[in-house]
């Protein structure tokens, strides 16, 4: 049997939802899979052998396959996992898959899951599994609301239109250092104004609605409130977005395992501070059956029995109480600051891109926006 | 280009994307003597990285490694 390409969308389904045993060989060389490595709940053997042993050490390297096992390849583009395939399956497997258009299209995957659905208005949350990012589509009658955007806008323009809406507004939790943002990108294409607070987005170099601590923006006729509610720390401007009055749309404020790191700005006591501060005074003061729809996940070990990344600030609190109990505020920037590790270099750059200020073309925003992100406050 | 360093081959191999750099090269070292260099111009950036990792794992050496414009020319002995 002749091997075959699967997507990216395929690959999810595979890793994922519980879909049989299968081997996922990278053929990549070892640096590269060391900085990035697809990742996924139900992927349980993963090898990585690059395709130059197959052409150095053909024999050898084919005896490392398991000869039962379905054999699904990755690699750069799609080229040399294709190559492999082609060596097992000439070898006598029997069911070989390669990536199709390689590991970047895994990297910039989204997949949009369904939150909330009622009579007012459906959430979806948007899954990127190469980066454990997660932004969120709104629909509320004709209207289509983005929170965090990607870069590829794209799958946002085609949920917008699949559901008959338009984009009318795009929310930023905060100026984004771990990938490049879609806000820009999605504003031309929609016309809808971005909004986001002036804290983070002064220096930005396109026209952005600064919200304020409070605001709410109520879609026409829905009946229902999106609340902007400062919650500063992980970046001064940083804000969480409250949609009727039961889900939080959290940013890199709150996560389901952890909190977002404060110390990314060069300023870690000053905004260990801001974010203390948030702890106690907005997010503990808020009603704790409020579910948060936060920005990432640390691990798939959050994600619930349909697959999504929600959860109960109650339950937030009382799982990660060495962080939301720490009762003063010396404590607190001490434990952040037991935490801290470096940042990758290449955040630096993505804050600049994701200001308008920078613009590289789109292989190398490609290469920038590669990598699971770095931006807990705690970590295994 | 290549003046101080002697080679018995020169490859271009711009506009070819992986596997296809490292399997004409691998390919050409097997015809040739040990202490023979070749020179292989690639324009892939994967070739960054493979390079040196399938040099490593064929057990040959990468000498010098130039960058030319936007291509990159490795230059390669084979041990």
């Amino acid at each position: 049997m002749e091997a075959y390409a699967f997507s990216p969308e395929q690959l999810f389904g595979s890793v994922f939802k519980e879909s049989g045993e299968f081997l996922l060989l990278d053929v990549r060389n070892n640096e590269e899979f060391e900085k990035f490595a697809i990742e996924g709940p139900f992927l349980t053997q993963m090898t990585n052998i690059p395709y130059f042993e197959f052409l150095e050490f053909e024999e050898e390297s084919i005896a490392k396959i398991p000869r039962k096992n379905q054999i699904k390849i990755v690699c750069a583009k799609e080229g040399s996992a294709k190559y492999v395939a082609d060596i097992l399956t000439n070898a006598g497997f029997t069911d070989v898959g390669y990536l199709a258009g390689g590991i970047g299209t895994w990297a910039d995957l989204l997949m949009p899951v369904e939150i909330a659905a009622n009579e007012k208005y459906s959430i979806f949350q948007f899954i990127r599994p190469g980066k454990a990012s997660l932004s969120y589509g709104l629909i509320c009658a004709d209207e289509c609301f983005i929170f965090d955007p990607a870069r590829t806008i794209d799958s946002y323009l085609d949920f917008s239109a699949q559901h008959g809406t338009r984009i009318t507004a795009i929310f930023e939790t905060h100026l984004q250092a771990d990938y490049i943002s879609g806000s820009q990108a999605l504003a031309e294409a929609s016309h809808a104004p971005i909004i986001a607070h002036e804290d983070d987005y002064r220096i930005a170099s396109f026209e952005y609605d600064a919200l304020r601590n409070g605001q709410v923006y109520s879609p026409e006729g829905s009946g229902i409130e999106i609340k902007a509610v400062h919650t500063p720390g992980h970046t001064p401007g940083s804000t969480s977005y409250l949609i009727d009055n039961q889900f939080l749309v959290s940013g890199d404020a709150v996560f389901i395992k952890s909190i977002g790191r404060p110390d990314l700005g060069g300023k870690v006591t000053e905004w260990s501070g801001l974010l203390f501060n948030t702890i106690v005074s907005v997010l503990k003061q808020m009603d704790d059956q409020i579910r948060v729809l936060p920005g990432h996940y640390m691990d798939w070990s959050e994600m619930d029995g349909s697959g999504r990344f929600i959860d109960s600030l109650r339950h937030i609190f009382d799982n990660n109480a060495a962080i939301y109990s720490i009762d003063d505020i010396h404590t607190f920037t001490d434990f952040i600051k037991a935490n801290m590790r470096p940042q990758p270099e290449v955040y630096a750059q993505i804050r600049q891109v994701n200001a308008g200020l920078l613009t590289p073309p789109d292989e190398e925003q490609v290469i920038m926006d590669i990598g699971k992100n770095e931006c807990a406050a705690t970590h295994d | 280009m290549n003046d101080e360093i002697k080679t018995v081959k020169s490859f271009d191999l711009t506009g070819l994307s992986c596997p296809m750099p490292i399997v004409k090269v691998s390919k050409a070292m097997k015809e040739l003597n040990p202490g023979d260099i070749i020179d292989a111009l690639t324009s892939d950036p994967g070739a960054l990285t493979d390079f040196p990792a399938w040099a490593k794992t064929s057990g040959n050496d990468i000498v010098d490694t130039r960058p030319e414009g936007e291509n990159t020319r490795f230059f390669i002995k084979k041990s």
